[in-house]
Parts: structure tokens; sequence; C-alpha cells
């Protein structure tokens, strides 16, 4: 028996180690949560070497581009000058948009709306090391009053939600993510569904509608419902690129373009409260639903 | 004789790790971040036994999965084999410092792409095949110039210098 074992020891141990992480696989494909917890506490051991690396990705970054944009800083510089013509007389017409803007803002107390919400700014310091799933790590944490659930926008839009806190960071399922899911509403028609991750490649969302003949259009803009337990109502998430009906034709399903250009993400806002039952302010996106 | 102690490896894949999360994120678009761990475990079993290269894949995949809190043995069962399987080639084939590892990575990321959708799939990540595999002709490029480049500057040698007498740039 002990022969027979030796013998086969290195084919043995090979399908224990497959079998192993086949049952891995299969575990942490279900209970998700705690994995992620786990990644949490690794990320807050290395957060300070993210950090670092993160800035001077940064500044890499901003070298490369300086470099290509020389190629074009010359026909730029043309094209700008005959912008600029244009923009001055533009100046004078949107000066009195802006005087218009303010009194209506003061009208529908949005001003005092905006005052009320408490957002917390943090930077994101690393990303997911496996492109297709789509989370981030921000340099807040449990110390900063951020908790799981927490939703977390920029100006543009809603990036995402907290799903793993830890004392000095915190990680965030991006909407782009393939297990994010948003309560959303078509703005214009009040149609109703949820936005789904669809790919991290295409960074393009899915939009499944509840309803079997909805009313959804290209260019209709789609936010929050606040149906969701965790995105309040209103925030932007994007725009209806294309509309196309199910397998069976039974329902519609919208392909919904972010407001947020992920690329860029640096800086974001932790919605750390906001009054019940109202929308997030227009300078965040929301305003409409 | 260089090969490399265990310790090493997990300083490699942690350096490794920190470059693709945190650094690389600023110069690649969302979904194109090359994959730095296939390189270093590709470098990796250039220079040692099979079942060595089996193991610092394994050891790199695992912590990338930890790192990634989603799916517990994904990568570490894609770069376990990656690691044998190219620790096996390389017994086969003429050493140099440039093209069999830029070579070898590139084909390592053409195979390790579909291995890993079909993975995914299998878990209920059910992505289109098209739309994954668009970031391949960026991660190929990158591979085949960052290994070689990071190997040299290393300076891996090969696992038996007389067998061998491969030199690397840096040395």
């Amino acid at each position: 028996m002990g022969g027979f074992l030796y013998r086969w020891r290195r084919l043995l141990i090979t399908v224990l180690v497959v079998m192993v992480v086949t049952v891995s696989l299969s575990l942490t494909a279900r209970i998700r949560g705690t994995v992620i917890g786990l990644s949490n506490i690794i990320n807050t051991v290395v957060s300070p070497a993210e950090s670092s690396m993160a800035f001077l990705g940064r500044e890499t970054g901003i070298g490369i581009s300086t470099v290509g944009d020389l190629f074009t800083l010359q026909q730029q510089n043309r094209k700008l000058k005959r912008q600029l013509l244009q923009y001055n007389s533009m100046k004078l017409e949107l000066s009195e948009v802006l005087a218009e803007n303010g009194q209506l803002r003061g009208l529908v107390g949005l001003e005092q709306k905006l005052g009320t919400w408490k957002l917390d700014p943090a930077s994101i310091i690393a990303r997911n090391p496996d492109s297709w799933f789509n989370t981030a790590v921000i340099d807040q944490g449990a110390n900063n009053g951020l908790r799981t659930g927490m939703a977390v926008i920029v100006p543009q839009g809603v990036v995402g939600r907290v799903v793993a806190v830890s004392p000095g960071t915190a990680t965030i399922m991006l909407i782009l993510d393939p297990k994010s899911g948003i309560g959303a509403v078509d703005v214009r028609s009040q149609s109703t569904g949820v936005v789904l991750g669809q790919d991290p490649v295409t960074g393009l969302l899915q939009l499944q509608l509840f309803s079997h003949k909805p009313d959804i259009l290209p260019g209709d803009v789609v936010a929050t419902s606040g149906l969701s337990q965790y995105y309040p109502k209103g925030l932007l998430i994007g725009q209806v690129m294309s509309v196309a009906k199910n397998q069976f034709g039974l329902t519609e399903t919208a392909v919904i373009k972010p407001a947020v250009d992920f690329n860029r993400l640096q800086t974001v806002m932790v919605v750390e409260s906001h009054p019940s039952g109202t929308s997030i302010p227009p300078i965040f996106g929301g305003g409409q639903s | 004789m260089a090969r490399f102690r265990v310790g090493t490896w997990i300083v490699l894949y942690l350096l490794a790790l920190l470059i693709q999360v945190a650094l690389l994120p600023q110069i690649f678009p969302n979904g194109y971040v090359p994959n730095v761990v296939l390189s270093v475990t590709v470098l990796i079993a250039l220079y040692e036994t099979p079942r060595r290269g089996m193991y610092a894949g394994l050891i790199g995949g695992l912590m990338q999965d930890l790192w990634a809190g989603r799916l517990i043995g994904l990568n570490a069962l894609t770069f376990a084999l990656l690691g044998y399987a190219i620790a096996s080639l390389q017994q086969r084939i003429v050493h140099d410092p440039i093209f069999v590892p830029g070579l070898l990575a590139a084909l390592s990321q053409v195979v390790v792409t579909p291995f890993q959708w079909l993975l995914l799939y299998v878990f209920g990540y059910h992505f289109s095949w098209l739309v994954f595999s668009r970031p391949l002709p960026v991660w190929i490029l990158f591979s085949m110039l960052f290994t070689p480049a990071l190997g040299g500057l290393l300076g891996f040698r090969t696992r038996s210098g007389k067998r061998t007498p491969y030199r690397s740039l840096s040395s």
C-alpha cells in the first residue's frame, strides 16, 4: 500500500491540488462577502505601498501623455485660437444664463439640499488585479466613518458602492462589475429596471427592463430609482445607446453608456448620509427623476 | 546557477501585483491592464524544474486570487499549469535572453485568456468571448516587451550555467 502511494505520489498530489482548487472556486463563487473581506485585509496591509505606486503611476501617465501631446500641440493651438473667438461671443450669453440659473436654484431650494448631503472625498489607490472584476480601493475607511453599502459618486454620476471596509481603506464595487446591480429608472418615461455590469472591456452597462412593453429610446437618460437599498434616488447612471428584445422577445434590454469616465477616475465622493426621500442635487448629476 | 528561493518569488509576485493594481491602471484603460504575474511566472518557470515552476505559478496565482477577493483558485490553477508547461518546455528549447521569454510570454497570454474565460464561464461569469478577448493584442504586446525587460533587470540566468552559457544583459 505504502509502495503504491509512494509510486503514484506526484499524480495523487496533483489530483488533490486540482480537487482543492475546484472546491475553492466553487465555494468562493457563492460566498463572495467573506472572500472580499480576506482581500480587504491584504489591501489594508499594502495600502501605503499602493498609494505610493498610484502616485508614481499618475506621474508616469502625465509624463507619457505630455510627450504625446507635443505632436498635436501646434494643430490644437490653431484650432483653439479659432474657438477662442467663438467663446468670447458666447461668454456674454453664458453670463445671462448663469444669472437665470442662480435664480431658479434659489426658487426650488436646491442650494439648501446640497448642504444636507454628507459627502466624504476619497482617492482611488488601487484597482482589482483581475481585469474582469471591477473593484477599487480608496484611501478612506472605517476610521473616517465609512460603512459597507454606502454609495460612491462623482459630479458626473454614480460610481458604485462600498463593499468592504477596513480601518484605513475601503473596497468599492464599480457599477461596471459583473456582479453589480442597481435599481434604475428612465427619466423621460419612468420605465424601471435593473442596471447590470455587462463587461469591463467596453465599459458599457445593461439595463434589464421590468415592463413587457417599456417606453425607452436611444438617448434617454437613466438614473437610480431609489428602490435599491444602497443608492439614493436620482443619481445619474448614463444614457441609453441602443434597445433590443431579449432572446424570447418577452422583455427588452437597453445598452447604457455610463456618465462616469472610469478610465479617469481618481477622486470620488462617498455618500455618508443624505436626507431620506430626496434626490441628489443636480451638481452631482441628479435632480430629474 | 541562480535559482530564486521561495521567499524571493513571493517578493517578486508582491511587487508585480503592486504594479498591476496601482501603477498600470494609471496608464492603461479600464479592462486593458496587463497581467504582470503572468510575466513573472513565465520568467521564473524558464529557469526552474517543472515541479518548482508549478509551485511558483501556484503561489503567484494564489496571491493574485487573494488580492482580487473573488474566485480563489482561478489564477492559482491557471498559473500553476502555466508554470509547469513553461518549465517543461524550456528543457527542450534553446535559451535566449530576449526572444524566448518574449515569445513564450506572448504564447502564454494566448493560451491563458481562453482558459480563464472558460473557467469564469463555468463558475457563473458569462462574458462574451468577443469582448473578453478584445484586450488580447495589448496584453500580447505588453508581455512580449515587458517579460524580457524584466528578466534583464532581475539578471535571470539559466539553471545550469555550463549547459547553456547565457549571460543576462544586466550581469
